[in-house]
């Protein structure tokens, strides 16, 4: 909690404390904070109507100036009919210079959630997204419901062409809707609307004192919403920019979401045996259109990279996954591009065993996450062959079919959890 | 003058039959405890080999995942690799004891060094191999397995010749053959890329640079 000093938190909560917490993490800030506290004060704005809403808001923001984060807060506030809500803005610590993007995050994270706590807010609202795609209106959605309505959890609904949010299409979104029931798009956010209740859940957590901690506060707190009971929805935000990907570092990038998903995963263990079946949660907002044209893909890489961990990783996906699915992978790597189709069966498998070779530690767990990589690569050329012509609706479709499919396997997830020596060809 | 040579004589052979005598106990412990470990490894072994027989060892190791242990196994039989393994492993021991009655000290030194060795040598080879491994083959390297199974011999290797120099075994004849052997292989190694491969090097490396470059800006696809 070193983004507000001591002495700082103690006049906020002097002043009558926070109705609101705002991180604005945008990861290339270039000076944008004068934009952020525009931003604040545009959503908060849409609230003055009725001022009960939002009397104090602490903005957060990276600004990339560095240095450290005492850095003098200014005082600033939004005049609207008399009764003005109070904006106080702070810096965020300035990232260690060793440390990769998704640990600067998950720290920054940390800090937002940690002050909005202690100050006891009945909103936090954090925008972890490239400021140049988040609006205004984007705060203002994603805590809206929280403070109108009574959600605990806003998950963000971003509109994407078909080739974006692979991981969230493939991973994470089907497997958080088989295991705690819930139909949430992005459940890593980055972008969430957090009521204080859950603030207070998720701060009883032990997230690791030190940086670059296993545990990931963007990959728990919808769980945690959904095993808590809290009431959980999706807003519709819009387009969102993402950075290129960095193939060079797919396998970090696995590692970083996934190591702290099948965390999660051991953790609420419990929960989720006992789940049966998923239901939609309430959606806010105006879906807009994504653009049909997504560009081209070039699968071949892919492809390459997939037949090369079969024939080479052998050895290393032997003791996670069963005989069967090895028979299947080695099979499909021989397939022609034009059959080259990966069955949602198969790759739910190999999602699950992969989940239980992680919490068993069957081989170290960072080899075992980045050695997922290639199948990962196997999926996206499969799915990128088969929706080449597809609409948004065949999109929407084969989505659906897959969570489908990951409901259909929990069975096999728990029988394999309980009981992980059971013979399983 | 000849009594006061068979005296010296006399006296010589007095002391060597005592110093024979008192390392004769040792000598007779340290054969009837190899002889003992002798046995206890023929029975063990016995038991084993039929034991694993009757689970179809040799089968089942393969469907279980470990291929590269039936294809390292003498005879391709992964029973006769564990069976064999038991043998020697009590043999040792055997001999470990045996030794013992010469001089307690020495062997538990000589335990201590070697048992607290070998497994950091042993899991540190294996998780270099296979990070190397894992490592190469996303970076879409042809030879992945390759690199790997070069990277566990040299390490292998090295390792070896350490534990040798730690252990007081070999002296300076194992530093020159470690010198030679690991020296001719890095000598090979640059003249092949230097002379003999620069093209191919060259254009793998262009290729390489021209996929990441062309892939981050054509490539239409995020994650998450």
């Amino acid at each position: 909690m070193d983004a507000v000093s001591q002495p700082e938190l103690e006049r906020i909560e002097r002043a009558g404390g926070a109705d609101l917490v705002v991180g604005i993490l945008d990861p290339e800030p270039d000076g944008q904070a004068g934009a952020a506290v525009a931003s604040v004060r545009e959503a908060l704005a849409a609230f003055s109507a009725d001022s009960s809403k939002v009397a104090r808001a602490v903005v957060l923001c990276n600004n990339g100036t560095g240095g450290s984060a005492a850095t003098a807060p200014h005082l600033d506030s939004v005049d609207s009919g008399g009764q003005s809500p109070t904006v106080f803005c702070y810096n965020l610590p300035a990232p260690d210079p060793a440390e990769t993007h998704q640990p600067s995050m998950s720290h920054a994270y940390r800090s937002v959630v940690a002050v909005g706590g202690r100050l006891g807010v009945r909103a936090c609202g954090v925008i972890a997204s490239r400021l140049r795609a988040a609006t205004p209106q984007w705060i203002f959605r994603l805590v809206q419901p929280v403070l109108d309505l009574g959600f605990d959890l806003v998950a963000p609904r971003y509109t994407r062409h078909k080739m974006e949010g692979l991981l969230n299409r493939s991973v994470l979104s089907p497997l958080h809707q088989a295991l705690y029931g819930e139909q949430l798009h992005n459940p890593v956010g980055p972008d969430f609307g957090l009521s204080g209740k859950l603030l207070q859940r998720v701060l009883e957590r032990d997230f690791g004192a030190s940086r670059g901690a296993e545990r990931d506060p963007l990959t728990s707190i919808a769980p945690t919403a959904a095993c808590g009971g809290l009431r959980v929805c999706e807003s519709h935000l819009g387009a969102r920019t993402q950075p290129p990907t960095d193939w060079m570092n797919l396998s970090s990038l696995l590692a970083r979401i996934l190591g702290p998903t099948f965390l999660e995963m051991e953790r609420q263990a419990p929960f989720w045996q006992r789940i049966r079946e998923s239901h939609a949660v309430p959606g806010f907002g105006l879906p807009e259109a994504a653009s049909e044209d997504g560009g081209t893909v070039d699968v071949r890489r892919m492809m390459e990279s997939f037949q090369l961990g079969a024939q080479n990783l052998q050895d290393v996906w032997g003791p996670i996954l069963p005989p069967m699915t090895l028979l299947e992978l080695r099979r499909l790597s021989r397939q022609l591009p034009d059959q080259f189709r990966m069955p949602d069966d198969l790759w739910v498998r190999i999602v699950y065993d992969f989940a239980l070779g992680h919490r068993l530690r069957t081989i170290s767990r960072d080899h075992l996450l980045r050695s997922f990589t290639p199948l990962y690569l196997g999926w996206i050329a499969a799915y990128a062959l088969e929706m080449e012509t597809a609409g948004s609706s065949e999109i929407e479709a084969r989505t659906e079919r897959l969570a489908r499919a990951y409901e259909a396997g929990k069975p096999y997830l728990v029988s394999r959890w309980r009981w992980p020596d059971r013979f399983n060809p | 003058m000849w009594d006061q040579v068979g005296q010296a004589l006399s006296q010589s052979m007095n002391r060597m039959l005592s110093e024979m005598a008192s390392l004769l106990p040792g000598v007779v412990a340290l054969i009837a405890a190899l002889l003992v470990s002798a046995l206890a490894a023929w029975i063990l072994t016995a038991i084993l080999r039929r034991s694993l027989a009757r689970i179809d060892f040799d089968r089942r190791a393969a469907q279980w995942g470990f291929q590269a242990l039936a294809d390292w196994s003498p005879a391709k039989s992964p029973t006769l690799l564990a069976t064999r393994a038991v043998a020697w492993t009590v043999m040792l021991i055997g001999f470990l004891i045996g030794i013992s009655a010469f001089d307690v000290a020495l062997t538990s030194q000589f335990v201590v060094r070697l048992f607290a060795y070998l497994p950091n040598v042993l899991a540190a080879v294996v998780v270099l191999a296979r990070s190397v491994l894992i490592g190469a083959v996303n970076l879409n390297l042809q030879y992945a397995r390759l690199l790997s199974a070069g990277v566990k011999w040299l390490v292998t290797v090295l390792a070896v010749a350490m534990a040798l120099e730690h252990l007081g075994i070999g002296g300076g004849i194992i530093r020159l053959a470690f010198g030679i052997l690991f020296g001719g292989i890095v000598l090979a190694l640059a003249l092949a890329v230097g002379l003999g491969s620069k093209e191919l090097v060259s254009r793998s490396l262009d290729r390489e640079a021209s996929k990441s470059s062309n892939q981050n800006m054509q490539e239409p696809v995020g994650h998450l």
